[in-house]
């Protein structure tokens, strides 16, 4: 372990989220709700832990190896979280600690889950704050770090590796920090276009910059506590179920388009998985919701958005699902394991890797009756290695592990019923935000203890960073020297 | 600027390190998929599994918006088809591996008729790399610029050499018993200085010389270095470098022996090189090498297939005093061990043909006005010395040198003038169509008219 470099990088990370609270400080000036301290003060305790191991601490060897680089990015989104919590108490927002970091972890992770239960009076800087951890959260902070100073180490293939979400790292130009810099750059267009869009139709600016952002990380927290459904506008809900599907396609896609690579659009199967798989839940659900809205026009509306929030992993709502049909629920339910493609900003699964192990299973069936067939798993139209489905396969076992070892532990509070316990682990993982029940909606994780929001903190970051990294810190040989 | 390198090899991976370091974006293809993510851990660069030659491949790598293609594969045809291809897709510039001796022969017909702007054989690279090495043994690096003609040798000046103490215009001046070469640089405690007339060399100083492969020999035989002139030669190993070696010293008047293995090859070699001695046997052995009288030559060349073999023989002759021993090593780990052990010279092949090839990429970085033809780093990269081809038109044509306004720490290290090596003094001047190596101890010069910014005479 390169301790030195570990602590310059974490370093470096946390003085990008000190710079980070800045926007959040001017709106906090801009409407003097009494927030403008906790945030300078949290910034300047950031910049006192940080600058001097910044200044102080110049490694020697720069060259990062896989071990460091899940470590960095592991102890990078804990550290981050614990003081980006601090806001939250000092402006006696939320004034427990357990309830702040809580928030925090779902606001990085774009999970959205929220412990808030009174959204009157909120100051408007922290709450900004609150939804800009969704932004930053959403595209990652070390893509963003990459994107700010590429000369940060001499392999920072590691870093993003360990951050960004699917089971293949893909570059879409040769260095790294070129890369980060076009991601950043076509996350913020899309993020400005839906800004100016909402307020088209009709938001207040700051309404929309909230949504805009809770949308483009794929979080889901809003300044309301009816969430969506507070605005009644049906432009509004098409908007956010557009962008939300949006954000939920892997961002290569948009370089293909800006560059107009045809072929590689059209070699990319899992955008095709992907939008055949919400518009085919959409359709679905809207017939099954026919009974409860009546018109086809209604039920379409209300279907397709939930059906984008839930599988955007962004968790918004324009209507209390939790009182659907209980086949509806069970379409939302199943949406709730999936998540978007790989490379976007939303969690869950990655429909790739479902993909896969569909095609495997398919595959796996047909050597019973056909032992001596040699069959290829194909994606992309190229041949998919062994070694790739056999880590995938592992994965979603890993995966579900966790899930249900999270609902189990949750439980020992021995608070709710068993869906309320199960879905709230479950949508923690995905990073979607509501579950079922309690934790539905129109409820939220309030009323959990703090083991439980702990538990259910490491959970979310454990579904962003995509298990391992987070796993890893308990492996006792990663603290050995080498 | 943006490199496509096909071939994830020895040479096609060091290449790409280099190239990352200089802030190219750099894409590699391979058709190992395991090759290439080590690739991708180790390096910065984009890596795209496929085949090279495979149109389809090229255009996925982006290769018509690609500024250098570099082929280098294992394969010389699947290296010549992806430059074909890919010149024809719409890269600027494509270099190829090329390392077959059949092909060598019709090399200009094929880089004129398939595109290739440059053609590199590792093999030849490295034989002509060693020659300069057996030719001054005293050296420690050796360049040649203008296809050949001009050399720069590096030497330690020692205590006694006529050149310490005096300064350069006196050695360079009418009465100087030396043969009139240029100090190009001088690098002294670490700090590169192009020197000037007034400027004294002292014992310990590392000298750059330059001027054409006749005057420089002869400069270092008025210096009394060339006592230790090569004369015999024994080469281990058959292989394509050893060929390449023997075909471009022996002309030189060098005699060489050479040891080969397999008894085919042995055979074959001395039916084409009619004056080596070709001797059938195994290299490594210790007692074919003492009866061969390994003790009596002046310097052994160990160029077997096994890096560990040709170490382990280098070692064993540097302990029985051979004066020079040179070893090939394609792994370059051990480098600081080996020198340690008593090895100084080694040559890589892979790392002389990438070093070959960065050269032209550099200068192709730089090519925006009067073209820089080929940019060679010397000390560690403290200097430079670029080759320019002088076009028409440029004013200060034709006005002796010491008129001209140059930058400063530049320096006019050679002009080549239809093929004629001009070591430059105050008096002469620059043509168009001459070639002109400048030294330069900065790096970033991309145009002849830096570094000739005017003149001082006003006409």
């Amino acid at each position: 372990m390169n301790i030195a470099l570990v602590l310059r990088l974490l370093s470096v990370i946390l003085l990008v989220e000190s710079a980070s609270m800045v926007p959040s400080a001017i709106i906090a000036a801009f409407h003097r709700d009494g927030d403008l301290v906790p945030l300078l003060a949290s910034i300047g305790i950031i910049l006192a832990v940080a600058l001097p191991i910044y200044l102080l601490v110049k490694p020697k060897d720069r060259s990062l190896r896989a071990r460091e680089g899940f470590v960095v990015v592991a102890l990078s989104w804990i550290l981050m979280s614990v003081f980006g919590a601090l806001p939250f108490v000092f402006g006696r927002f939320l004034p427990n600690y357990v309830d702040a970091l809580f928030e925090a972890v779902s606001g990085f992770t774009t999970t959205g889950a929220t412990v808030l239960t009174d959204f009157t009076n909120m100051p408007h800087g922290l709450v900004f704050w609150r939804s800009f951890t969704h932004w930053v959260g959403g595209m990652g902070v070390l893509v963003l770090t990459l994107a700010l100073l590429p000369k940060l180490s001499d392999r920072t293939s590691h870093l993003v590796r360990a951050e960004s979400p699917g089971p293949s790292l893909s570059k879409i130009v040769p260095k790294m920090g070129d890369s980060a810099k076009i991601l950043y750059l076509m996350y913020t267009v899309l993020t400005v276009a839906e800004f100016m869009i909402l307020m088209l139709c009709g938001l207040n600016p700051y309404d929309a910059a909230i949504h805009a952002m809770g949308t483009a990380g794929t979080g889901g927290f809003s300044n309301y506590g009816d969430s969506v459904a507070h605005f009644h506008s049906v432009s509004v809900d098409i908007t956010m179920t557009v962008f939300m599907v949006l954000f939920g396609i892997n961002f290569a896609i948009y370089y293909f388009l800006i560059n107009r690579s045809w072929h590689d659009l059209k070699a990319n199967e899992e955008i095709r998985w992907y939008l055949g798989l919400v518009f085919g839940a959409m359709l679905l659900l809207t017939v099954l919701l026919l009974p409860y809205y009546h018109t086809f026009s209604t039920s379409l509306r209300y279907a397709s958005f939930q059906v984008a929030s839930i599988i955007s992993t962004s968790g918004f709502a324009t209507a209390d699902f939790d009182l659907w049909p209980v086949s509806a629920k069970m379409v939302l339910f199943v949406l709730l394991f999936i998540g978007s493609c790989a490379g976007s900003t939303a969690g869950g699964m990655k429909i790739i890797r479902v993909a896969l192990m569909l095609k495997e299973g398919k595959r796996e069936i047909h050597r019973t009756f056909q032992p001596r067939k040699v069959q290829i798993v194909r994606f992309d139209g190229k041949g998919i290695d062994e070694s790739m489905l056999h880590s995938i396969a592992v994965f979603s076992f890993v995966y579900v592990a966790l899930v249900l070892f999270g609902s189990f532990l949750i439980a020992l509070e021995g608070k709710y019923d068993l869906i309320t316990n199960f879905t709230a682990a479950l949508t923690c993982v995905s990073n979607v935000g509501p579950g079922f029940h309690f934790v539905g909606p129109s409820g939220n994780f309030a009323g959990y203890g703090p083991f439980a929001k702990i538990v259910c903190s490491f959970l979310m970051l454990a579904g962003r960073l995509e298990l391992y990294p987070l796993l890893l810190l308990f492996h006792p040989a990663i603290w050995r020297k080498t | 600027m943006r490199i496509l390198v096909v071939g994830a090899g020895k040479v096609g991976a060091t290449l790409a390190e280099h190239l990352v370091q200089e802030q190219h974006d750099v894409t590699v293809i391979d058709s190992d998929e395991d090759v290439l993510e080590d690739c991708q851990d180790m390096m910065d660069i984009m890596c795209i599994n496929g085949n090279g030659a495979n149109a389809q491949t090229l255009i996925d790598a982006g290769v018509d918006k690609v500024d250098v293609l570099i082929a280098a594969t294992a394969g010389d045809e699947v290296n010549m088809l992806c430059c074909l291809i890919g010149k024809r897709l719409g890269a600027r510039y494509a270099i190829a591996r090329i390392r077959d001796p059949q092909y060598n022969e019709s090399l200009t017909l094929l880089q004129q008729e398939l595109g290739i702007d440059m053609v590199i054989n590792p093999e030849r690279a490295t034989a002509l790399e060693i020659s300069h090495l057996l030719r001054f043994p005293f050296a420690s690096n050796i360049e040649s610029f203008a296809k050949g003609r001009v050399e720069m040798v590096e030497f330690r000046a020692q205590p006694g050499d006529s050149v310490v103490g005096v300064p350069l215009s006196v050695l360079t001046g009418r009465h100087s018993h030396l043969p009139r070469v240029l100090y190009a640089a001088v690098e002294r405690d670490g700090q590169v200085t192009i020197p000037s007339g007034d400027f004294i060399i002292r014992p310990g100083d590392r000298v750059f010389v330059t001027g054409d492969t006749v005057t420089v020999t002869s400069f270092f035989d008025a210096l009394g270095k060339n006592k230790l002139r090569v004369k015999n030669v024994m080469i281990l190993g058959g292989g394509r470098i050893s060929y390449y070696l023997a075909k471009m010293i022996v002309p030189t008047g060098i005699h060489v022996t050479m040891v080969e293995i397999n008894p085919t090859k042995a055979e074959k070699l001395s039916e084409e090189l009619p004056h080596v001695t070709v001797l059938c046997g195994d290299g490594t052995n210790m007692e074919l090498l003492e009866q061969e009288g390994v003790m009596s030559t002046d310097a052994l060349v160990c160029l077997t297939d096994r890096d560990e073999e040709n170490l382990m023989t280098g070692l064993f002759a540097a302990h029985q005093k051979v004066p020079k021993v040179i070893v090939k090593n394609n792994h370059l780990n051990y480098t600081d061990i080996i020198s340690e052990m008593g090895l100084d010279s080694m040559v890589s092949p892979k790392q002389i043909t990438s070093a070959n090839i960065l050269r032209y990429v550099r200068a192709r970085a730089r090519t925006q006005g009067t073209r820089v033809e080929k940019l060679y780093r010397v000390l560690n990269g403290k200097a430079e010395a670029l080759e320019f081809d002088v076009r028409a038109g440029e004013k200060w044509l034709g006005i002796p040198l010491k008129n001209l306004v140059m930058r400063k720490n530049t320096l006019v290290a050679v002009i080549v003038r239809r093929g004629k090596v001009i070591v430059p003094f105050g008096n002469d001047t620059i043509e168009a169509g001459d070639s002109v190596v400048f030294m330069a101890c900065e790096s970033g010069i991309h145009d002849i008219n830096q570094i000739i910014q005017g003149t001082n005479i006003h006409a």
